[in-house]
């Protein structure tokens, strides 16, 4: 069966079941994200864990499913009787609008039998980047309206018209981490397909650390200008594809750049939000590293690799995560090539070294960059 | 206690309002809530003679015509986004001066520029009808339209009609593809 806007019909006219799939596709000319709003009987989303996305793919009862983009799974049986109404969003992920989408449509599927199917089209959209597609909603039994219209605002506005004033904490934005791995021994790796990353936000590289006494180094501990007994660096040797090398470390202020070669950038003074623990490098352009070793530095206090509990962090906030602690301490030496990026195909392979060196000029020796060393002091 | 009534159902004014000389008929929904162009709804109302046509082009009250001849029709003004809690859009009717000729009063409601605008009844939230004793202000009887609400551009959503010596209402919520224009053409008007 099919329905056009504005339509309304009752689920059991459809689907007999109270288990069914709600599908929804879009024919292409923008990337799309589906979501899912649980309701209470006022339309608000009264309970942030019945918003269910990317992040959060399942509701506590686990009668909403997102088994991936623009499938769910329900079970209107299993359902908390708060739960009123559920609205099918679809939003355009990355630049763009709806009005692209040429046509999509939103399907209820019975043991992969389609009972029910809603095209929409992009020409309904001119301006809007968030479409409540469909909404199930009780009113006496289970109904299914065909909603097609949205906002120029996006998710945000979705969650605004949903939440509003009363919502008592919004839902997390769209931070997902698809792959989240640990490299715990020598030489694993972990390998990024740069091609399917769906992120335009730069790679985020963290060094942290804690206190010699054992405390946690963190943005009190800064801002209170309590002298730190072990100051590290976070810093890496890099050779892009064109065959550049070069350093970026905080020694002798060779911060690198957001906006120009080589797109590595060390933020030594960011010390707010989230970033503010421990230190910080963004790599703006991670498809032109041919080779990237990151190395951590112990510059100044008496501590040891040993005794400091070091591990530096690799994410985009979205597509992975990947930690690498520093497990094996050398306590001799105060110099880590933590790990290195290599170019792999259309990806970076990132791989766990932790070696330990006397100095740059040693590692250097090491990876082969061939840089001329000289001495120098911060 | 106002009747609520379903598509289809009917009440009797006569019977719930004795003495019933003045009613007024509300109309309303919400304003959108998404983005995109308003919502803007025209209520309109037929005087129909036996045969259900009008007895002129007088008969069609709408924003353009906004009292009957006779004055037992008037037409409150035209609202155009359905901002605001209450009625929308109303019509006051003076039974009494209803000519004997006239055996109902169909109230019908469509989308202004509902094409071009590419809207239906279907995406308006909350339509209703309801008839209010302008005596005492009591709301006598209500239709509240919601899942009846088609995807058509125009819609009867209800009727005022002679039961021998009472008046009813009658819920109608009744789609009707085309718009205003065909609509009135129905009823008899030289549209």
């Amino acid at each position: 069966m099919e329905i056009v806007r504005g339509q309304k019909l009752k689920l059991r006219d459809v689907a007999a079941s109270s288990e069914f799939e709600v599908a929804i596709d879009v024919d292409g000319g923008c990337a799309v994200d589906t979501s899912c709003f649980g309701l209470d009987g006022d339309g608000r989303l009264s309970d942030s864990r019945y918003f269910i996305f990317r992040g959060q793919p399942e509701s506590p009862c686990s009668s909403i499913t997102r088994n991936g983009s623009g499938s769910f799974s329900l079970n209107l049986s299993t359902l908390p009787s708060e739960v009123r109404k559920i609205v099918f969003v679809v939003t355009v992920d990355g630049e763009g609008g709806m009005s692209s989408i040429g046509q999509g449509r939103v399907r209820i599927l019975v043991d992969g039998d389609e009972r029910l199917v809603f095209p929409f089209f992009g020409r309904d959209f001119p301006s809007e980047r968030a479409v409540m597609a469909v909404e199930l909603y009780f009113k006496d039994v289970w109904r299914i309206a065909a909603i097609g219209q949205g906002f120029s605002g996006g998710l945000r506005a979705v969650l605004d018209h949903f939440g509003g004033d009363e919502m008592p904490v919004p839902p997390p934005p769209l931070k997902v981490i698809l792959s989240k791995v640990t490299l715990e021994k020598r030489g694993e790796s972990k390998r990024i397909d740069l091609s399917k990353r769906d992120s335009p936000a730069p790679v985020h590289i963290n060094l942290q650390w804690d206190e010699a006494e054992g405390g946690k180094r963190g943005l009190w501990g800064r801002l209170s200008g309590r002298a730190s007994a072990v100051d590290l660096d976070l810093g890496c040797m890099y050779r892009m594809k064109n065959g550049d090398c070069g350093v970026v470390q905080p020694l002798g202020d060779s911060f690198g750049s957001k906006s120009s070669a080589p797109y590595i950038f060390l933020d030594k003074d960011d010390r707010t939000g989230a970033a503010s623990d421990g230190e910080n490098m963004y790599v703006y352009r991670p498809d032109d590293i041919d080779l990237m070793v990151i190395f951590a530095m112990i510059y100044e206090g008496t501590a040891e690799f040993s005794s400091v509990n070091g591990r530096v962090t690799l994410r985009d906030g979205r597509d992975f995560e990947i930690v690498v602690p520093l497990n094996n301490p050398d306590g001799g030496h105060r110099f880590c090539a933590v790990a290195r990026v290599e170019r792999d195909g259309n990806g970076v392979r990132i791989t766990k070294d932790e070696m330990y060196f006397a100095g740059h000029r040693e590692c250097d020796s090491h990876y082969g960059f061939g840089f001329n060393w000289k001495v120098c002091r911060k | 206690m106002a009747v609520s009534l379903t598509k289809g159902g009917n009440v009797s004014l006569s019977k719930e309002a004795p003495n019933l000389k003045e009613i007024l008929v509300g109309l309303g929904w919400d304003a959108r809530s998404t983005d995109g162009s308003d919502f803007d709804l025209d209520a309109s109302l037929f005087m129909l003679g036996e045969n259900g046509k009008v007895r002129s082009d007088a008969d069609f009250i709408f924003y353009n015509n906004l009292r009957s001849s006779d004055g037992s029709v008037e037409h409150t003004g035209d609202n155009r986004t359905g901002v605001g809690e209450g009625d929308d859009e109303a019509i006051k009717v003076d039974l009494a001066k209803v000519p004997a000729n006239v055996s109902r009063l169909s109230v019908s409601v469509t989308i202004h520029e509902a094409e071009s605008r590419r809207q239906n009844f279907g995406m308006v939230s909350n339509a209703f009808i309801r008839i209010v004793n302008q005596a005492d202000n009591r709301e006598i009887a209500r239709y509240d339209l919601s899942e009846d609400a088609s995807v058509e551009t125009a819609m009867i959503f209800g009727e005022v009609y002679r039961s021998g010596a009472e008046w009813k209402f009658k819920a109608v919520g009744q789609g009707y593809k085309g718009g205003l224009g065909p609509l009135a053409r129905n009823f008899g008007v030289n549209a």
